[in-house]
């Protein structure tokens, strides 16, 4: 490997939806208890439209990102990997479809990574490792982190923060939104089934197995890191933290066991340090809800978007997927970062989606539900959902699902 | 007192005052112990505090999954009780 090389993130972007619905008023239409929104943190859910599924989530979201490179820069995207745990066939992969549509190079690798919510960030590593390694110099890596939601009220407090959309991230050489610090990372898994997507239609999950998995995660993660990283400080080594986020109020939670932990401090030093730097990271996901293995590099982009870095500052970052498995590693961002992410609108696009009522909102469930089930025709009436689709002007083009053949995914833009 | 010698009452009393610690509204003379957590009203964010408290207070060094799945505040009592040893 090249001893100056740098690699990492060269573009990021996400795409949560046309429409969201807020917290408050699926608490309000389920009867669920008002006292548990502040431990929370959620404000608003992002909501999928019938026309929408873990295709058109991937290439909405990668589209502006492959938009800007020149058609030179656009052949050497390698891989495409999509990861998600909305698989839409037992066989075929999501990324076959946004291949596709991305008009993606036909020497490209084409494959589709699962671990639930972790699955992007292994899927980065191996494309940073492949960058690094300097066995096609210039390649570039697409993942795509791609899901939809298909919870209910048969899963009570869950149901109010689920996301849904796509985070695409394109690693390379040219990291302009964060560059990896290679070799410093550090992983801890095993087997638990504390969530998971049995069937097509719905989720399961034990919320105590699951929210004690992260946090056991959280900690042996950073303690593999700090194996491998010498002098690494939970406290001071870096200046800000992203973890992967089902709701914001786990990730305080995170913050304030491994401040306990690893420095030692009180309660307001610890409030301090959460506000200073984590809550940067939780203003995107906040509004969207757990956007599965995109959610950390939506709370990347939160992040830059809301600090601005003018220097350079070091990240560390934490993914976790149930089932489960976990990495913590860290990069830089800095002044570059901040230029680069700012093309991509993300606070514009989360601010122009549609508010929906709760009455909308159970109207969507059962096409909603059905997003994954393998039918072998169907047709989906795009323009019933018209009024939402017009609602904001000088919107871009949108890969939208218009109908099933044979088991073939028909889809046009919109 | 070395910690080994904790008595299971005095975790029992260990674990009703840091429940009353989270949920100031619940007096911990009143916790049924054959009641889980959540029956008291202690949402995912409070039950992880209250288990981070206990496992600090009582200085034992234990994985938070293995805590996950206990069924009541009384197994919860016995749990912590028998890592005291």
């Amino acid at each position: 490997m090249d001893a100056g090389l740098q690699v990492g993130i060269e573009a990021l972007n996400v795409y949560c939806g046309l429409a969201q619905i807020p917290v408050e008023a699926i608490f309000a239409g389920r009867g669920l208890n008002e006292e548990r929104l502040a431990n929370l943190m959620m404000y608003e859910r992002s909501l999928n439209l019938p026309f929408e599924d873990p295709v058109t989530n991937a290439v909405n979201a990668a589209k502006p990102i492959v938009d800007a490179l020149d058609p030179a820069e656009k052949d050497r995207i390698e891989i495409l990997i999509t990861s998600t745990e909305s698989g839409i066939d037992y066989s075929k992969s999501v990324a076959s479809y946004v291949h596709d549509f991305l008009g993606l190079n036909r020497q490209c690798r084409v494959i589709e990574a699962k671990q639930a919510c972790y699955a992007a960030t292994g899927a980065v590593q191996m494309g940073a490792a492949y960058v690094a390694s300097g066995i096609s110099p210039g390649a570039k890596v697409l993942v795509i982190a791609t899901d939809v939601s298909l919870v209910d009220e048969r899963v009570d407090y869950t149901e109010p923060v689920m996301g849904a959309g796509a985070a695409a991230v394109l690693v390379s050489d040219r990291p302009r939104i964060l560059t990896i610090d290679l070799g410093a990372f550090g992983t801890h898994s095993f087997e638990t089934l504390d969530s998971a997507r049995p069937d097509p239609t719905f989720d399961i999950a034990d919320v105590d197995v699951s929210l004690f998995a992260y946090l056991d995660c959280l900690k042996h993660a950073f303690l593999a890191y700090r194996d491998r990283v010498e002098g690494t400080d939970f406290a001071s080594t870096f200046d800000f933290l992203v973890m992967h986020t089902p709701f914001a109020g786990l990730v305080k939670a995170g913050h304030r066991k491994m401040m306990r932990e690893f420095a030692g401090v009180g309660v307001a030093e610890i409030e301090q340090d959460f506000t200073r730097r984590v809550l940067p990271s939780l203003a995107y996901g906040s509004k969207v809800g757990n956007l599965c293995s995109g959610a950390v590099y939506l709370a990347l982009a939160s992040l830059i978007d809301t600090v601005q870095p003018d220097t350079g500052c070091r990240v560390g970052l934490f993914s976790y997927g149930s089932g489960c498995s976990s990495e913590f590693f860290s990069g830089v961002i800095d002044q570059e970062s901040t230029a680069a992410l700012a093309g991509m609108q993300i606070g514009q696009h989360l601010a122009g989606r549609s508010a929906l009522t709760f009455d909308d909102y159970k109207g969507l469930l059962k096409d909603n539900h059905g997003c994954l089930v393998p039918q072998k025709d169907r047709d989906v009436e795009i323009g019933r959902w018209s009024s939402i689709l017009d609602r904001r002007t000088n919107r871009r083009s949108l890969l939208a699902l218009k109908a099933v053949r044979n088991y073939h995914r028909k889809y046009e833009w919109v | 007192m070395p910690i080994s010698d904790v008595s299971r009452d005095a975790v029992d009393l260990v674990v009703r005052e840091t429940i009353a610690v989270v949920l100031p509204s619940i007096p911990p003379g009143t916790i049924d112990g054959s009641k889980h957590l959540r029956d008291l009203g202690a949402d995912s964010v409070d039950r992880v505090e209250i288990i981070l408290m206990l496992l600090d207070r009582l200085h034992i060094d234990e994985p938070m999954s293995s805590l996950s799945q206990l069924t009541s505040i009384d197994a919860l009592v016995t749990f912590l009780h028998e890592r005291c040893h």
